[in-house]
């Protein structure tokens, strides 16, 4: 006979403000086989738990339903809970009277009757639940980190040297990312390239970490400590063992013209190139797309002139296959570039850039060797205008957010220019200076107290071209929508920061969430920052949101915390809410007539199949069988199969026509 | 058809195959179905305006398959039901040898399922011309008005599962109707009951059905089964260009998704 004990919660106010909590108690008390049915404010708090584990031990429970909120938080809590009381966990289930009713409706009668309604499903289901015990499997401990970026490097070496293994897959021929762009940084305007080579080189050198560069991400299977990983490892046309990085080919390469993607297109490289000086590895690749050889069939010269003979022209992609216990996605984001503007003129006209492009020409070892020239003739401009959101927070330009990072980095660029200007004038057109984080405020303050940056706080309806000079149209809003009009000689746009090309692409073969943005979505947005939806897929950096250096390390580090913590066990435990395919006594074996519909449909390939042999060892059936470690317990088979011939665990079939049932029948 | 039944009895004569599914009359002249194992019985295998029945529904059945390596008549919606059949893994191409007869009655050469493939993909594959007016009529109802049609239609459904029997791709050991641990579909026949399960069977069909119209033929009250599951192939034509039943590789257009596919159902 069961013995169902309901706990109804308030929630605070958040329940009880619409729903007559102590009427539903009553009215699920008197209910067949339900032994014990209470109310309380909290339930999840400490007295909250204890009273469950009291009432189970008191009124001998079979199963318990607490009607609170969603499950996502707080069922774990509460299968803990009922575990400690001597109850499987997985006789207890929620009934989620929040999200599913107070909050959604108005205090009255009919608000308290649904919530009613939704307890007593939970109470028809959980006498049919039946005690499960936890999957155990291995854990594969080597991460895999996916970017090359200061996010990246941080997460594997974190990771690294906690003394796991570390994989780390960056697409371009060098680790760096953005921050390898960048001039000085804010808010303490030191060298980007002198704190990150260091970095860059501990990366390349440290014992635990294995660095595939010009490599991706081909596909991924496998579940959390056990993920099947295929990389492609580009062809770089280069035997990387035998080159010494003398660069000799990069100088004799007679494609000389094409633009240079590290320098944001303001310079140009050879074909064979080494994407910066201080890149790791320090080894050139061969751009297929540009390289004379491979398109017009001869050349060779880079191949005559090695000296150590480590061109291979014919070399091709290789394809890893590697066995990963949890992934950090750290890859990264992009700007928006040209055609993205063209009320500001960018892509028409030559003088304005990007902040990017900015950060180039504002470093040492850029295209104008630190000198802030305008790129249409060189000359050094006296009037530069910086227009920050450039695209960010313009909901009618489909970018609703705010980029985060470029307030700092417009006042950054401004600074640098007085720097390095100092009869110059730097105009900086802002919405709202948003400067929060330690010695932010500050930093900005600097620009325009002792640089004298003048800030208009105001839009830039236009920009045109005059005369050789950039007319720069807005509204200073604080002098009450005035009209101004700048005549700069230059223009930066810090346009917003967006999602990496290929994030779309990476995420689902990741099976991650993303946002509308292509961003990848973290597990929640408060107490689970770092994590995904998939179980062993960790984020770092920018990949999320845009985000300054400080905030992509910690997080980095945050997210090798939770490797690490994965890799300190040598079995995980999972629910065991699994699919299973059904089994009977010969000579019946299945009802599942193997069609293998279920196969395709699967998200997460976690069918496989299973063959009946008779005596003599002769085929006589073949079913379907799902493998417990791979099944995320989504369902999608169950209502696929026309035979019914498969059961969710925890949801069965029978549980699911129980709880319709209920609220069908009178009671 | 001499033709055929040269055919028939050189591949049980050289023990290619050990039956041969085809059509003889009956003793009141009524076409029936025939497995024939015996060389000196092809004899009586006919193939004329008589001959209806998709005989692909014996492909699957066990007292079928265990006689050995199979040869069956095939027209258009038995080639096709091949087809599903060999995709669905009821069925192994080296297992069957096919007896192609053309929309004119005509024994064809199918020597292997590419040219089997070949020949059907030439076919026209929408719903049958006979079915076409009526489903046209269909479409023209008011959602209320098919409601109403239906609901009329199948109150007078007695639960027989012949259609389900004559249909070759409810091949399933144990149909859903029959799972009593929860009995989802209830048992006795009634308007409400008959309605779930005829809903149940068109989705079990959609994008699977090869429109013989075997169903509403074998119902024994006149019930017009067959315009729904012929509704949802063209339906599923629309949406995602696929006939069933034209290559043994085909996967099934409703468990798998191509990046490509039409959303506008998604609101
Ligand atoms: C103009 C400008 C100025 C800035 N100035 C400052 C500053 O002064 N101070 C500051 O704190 N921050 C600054 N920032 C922000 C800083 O650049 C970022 O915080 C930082 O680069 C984020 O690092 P990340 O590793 O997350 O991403 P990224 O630097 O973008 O690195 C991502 C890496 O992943 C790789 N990758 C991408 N996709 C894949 C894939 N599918 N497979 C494999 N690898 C992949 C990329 O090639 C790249 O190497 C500035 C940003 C801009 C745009
Ligand atoms: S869908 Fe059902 S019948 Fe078909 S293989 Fe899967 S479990 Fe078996
Ligand atoms: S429930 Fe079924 S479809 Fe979902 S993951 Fe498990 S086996 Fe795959
Ligand atoms: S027409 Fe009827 S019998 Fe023929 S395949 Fe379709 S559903 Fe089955
Ligand atoms: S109706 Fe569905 S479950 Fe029943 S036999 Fe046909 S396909 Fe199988
Ligand atoms: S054959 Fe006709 S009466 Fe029998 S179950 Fe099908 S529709 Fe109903």
């Amino acid at each position: 006979m069961a013995r169902i004990g309901v706990f109804i919660c308030h929630c605070g106010e958040n329940i009880s403000a619409t729903v007559d909590c102590g009427k539903v108690a009553e009215t699920i008390g008197k209910l067949k086989h339900v032994a014990y049915s209470t109310e309380y404010k909290y339930m999840c708090s400490d007295p909250g738990q204890t009273l469950i584990k009291d009432a189970i031990k008191e009124h001998k429970l079979t199963g318990v339903v607490v009607s609170a909120c969603s499950p996502r938080m707080h069922e774990p809590t509460f299968r803990k809970a009922c575990a400690e009381a001597g109850l499987n966990p997985f006789l207890c289930e929620m009934a989620n009277l929040r999200e599913h009713c107070s909050w959604v409706h108005e205090k009255n009668e009919l608000t308290t009757q649904k919530a009613i309604d939704i307890v007593r499903t939970q109470v028809e289901k959980v006498k049919l639940n039946s005690a499960l015990q936890p999957i155990k499997v291995p854990v594969t401990k080597t991460a895999m980190v996916i970017g090359g970026g200061i996010a990246g490097i941080q997460a594997a070496l974190d990771i690294a040297n906690t003394g796991h293994k570390v994989v780390m897959i960056e697409r371009s021929p060098s680790i760096g990312g953005h921050m390898s762009q960048l001039s000085e940084t804010f808010p303490t305007l030191d060298c980007s390239q002198c704190i990150l080579t260091p970095r860059m080189v501990e990366v390349a050198q440290h014992p635990n970490i294995t660095l595939y560069t010009y490599a991706e991400v081909e596909s991924v299977e496998g579940f959390i400590g056990n993920f099947k990983v295929k990389i492609r490892k580009k062809a770089k046309s280069l035997d990387e063992k035998i080159c010494t990085g003398c660069g000799l080919c990069t100088t004799k390469c007679p494609q000389k013209k094409i633009p240079n993607e590290f320098e944001q297109g303001m310079g140009m490289r050879p074909a064979i190139y080494v994407p910066f000086p201080q890149a790791v590895p320090n080894r050139p690749v061969i751009d297929k797309e540009h390289c004379t050889y491979y398109i017009k069939g001869k050349c060779k010269i880079c191949e005559v002139v090695c000296p150590t003979k480590a061109i291979r022209f014919d070399q091709p992609d290789e394809i890893l296959d590697l066995e990963i216990g949890a992934i950090v996605v750290a890859t990264g984001f992009d700007i928006k570039h040209a055609d993205f503007f063209p009320e500001y003129g960018y892509g028409k006209y030559k003088d304005i850039i990007d902040g990017l492009q900015f950060e180039r020409m504002a470093s040492a070892s850029g295209p104008t060797s630190g000198e802030i020239r305008r790129p249409s003739d060189g000359q050094v401009p006296k009037n530069i205008v910086f227009i920050a959101c450039a695209g960010s927070r313009d909901p009618a330009k489909g970018i609703a957010y705010c980029s985060k990072i470029c307030c700092m980095y417009t006042a950054k660029h401004a600074m640098l220019y007085k720097h390095k200007v100092h009869e110059g004038r730097a105009h900086v057109f802002y919405m709202d200076i948003r400067s929060g984080g330690k010695n932010y405020d500050e930093f900005v303050r600097r620009a325009i107290e002792e640089d004298h940056v003048n800030y208009i706080r105001g839009r830039v309806s236009t920009v045109f071209e005059r005369d050789g000079k950039l007319i720069v149209k807005g509204v200073d809003t604080l002098l009450g929508a005035q009209p101004v009009e700048i005549v700069a000689d230059m223009v930066v746009l810090a346009t917003a920061g967006v999602a990496n090309a290929g994030a779309e692409d990476l995420a689902q073969k990741l099976h991650v969430s993303y946002d509308q943005h292509k961003f990848f979505a973290e597990a929640h947005p408060k107490l689970k920052p770092v994590e995904t939806n998939t179980a062993g897929i960790f984020l770092a950096g920018a990949c999320q949101n845009p985000k300054d250096i400080p905030d992509a390390v910690s997080q980095a580090s945050g997210s090798a915390v939770k490797v690490a913590a994965l890799f300190s066990q040598d079995m995980l435990t999972r629910e065991p809410l699994v699919a299973v395919v059904n089994r009977y006594a010969p000579p019946m074996y299945s009802t599942c007539v193997g069609c293998f519909l279920c196969q395709s449909v699967c998200p997460y390939q976690a069918i496989e199949r299973e063959e009946f042999k008779n005596r003599e060892g002769k085929v006589v059936k073949t079913v379907a069988k799902i493998n417990e470690g791979l099944c995320q317990g989504c369902g999608t088979c169950v209502a696929l199969c026309r035979s019914k011939s498969i059961d969710l665990l925890g949801y069965s079939n029978n549980q699911v026509h129980a709880e319709v049932m209920a609220l069908l029948n009178e009671y | 058809m001499t033709s055929l039944i040269i055919r028939a009895k050189e591949l049980l004569e050289n023990k290619t195959v050990q039956v041969v599914i085809g059509y003889e009359a009956g003793p009141t002249g009524v076409a029936r179905p025939a497995f024939i194992t015996d060389p000196a019985k092809a004899e009586s295998l006919i193939y004329d305006e008589r001959c209806v029945q998709n005989l692909a529904v014996y492909l699957t059945k066990r007292e079928v398959k265990n006689i050995g390596k199979m040869a069956i008549v095939a027209t258009l919606p038995v080639m096709r039901s091949i087809m599903m059949l060999i995709s669905e893994q009821q069925l192994f191409a080296d297992n069957i040898v096919v007896l192609g007869i053309s929309a004119d009655g005509k024994l064809l050469d199918i020597a292997d399922n590419k040219v089997m493939q070949g020949y059907i993909e030439k076919s026209d594959l929408s719903n049958p011309e006979k079915y076409k007016g009526l489903l046209t009529e269909f479409n023209k109802l008011s959602p209320e008005e098919k409601f109403l049609y239906w609901q009329k239609e199948l109150s007078k459904c007695i639960k027989c599962y012949a259609c389900r029997q004559a249909c070759p791709m409810c091949y399933c050991t144990r149909c859903t109707v029959e799972v009593n641990q929860p009995q989802w579909i209830p048992v006795k026949a009634n308007t409400h009951g008959n309605m779930e399960w005829h809903i149940l069977r068109a989705m079990h069909l959609a994008g699977r059905c090869i429109s013989c119209g075997e169903c509403g033929r074998a119902c024994p009250v006149g019930i017009p089964c067959h315009l729904l599951t012929m509704h949802l192939t063209d339906q599923v034509y629309n949406y995602f260009k696929v006939y069933a039943g034209t290559s043994e590789k085909m996967s099934s257009v409703l468990s798998t998704y191509e990046p490509n596919d039409k959303e506008s159902f998604i609101i």
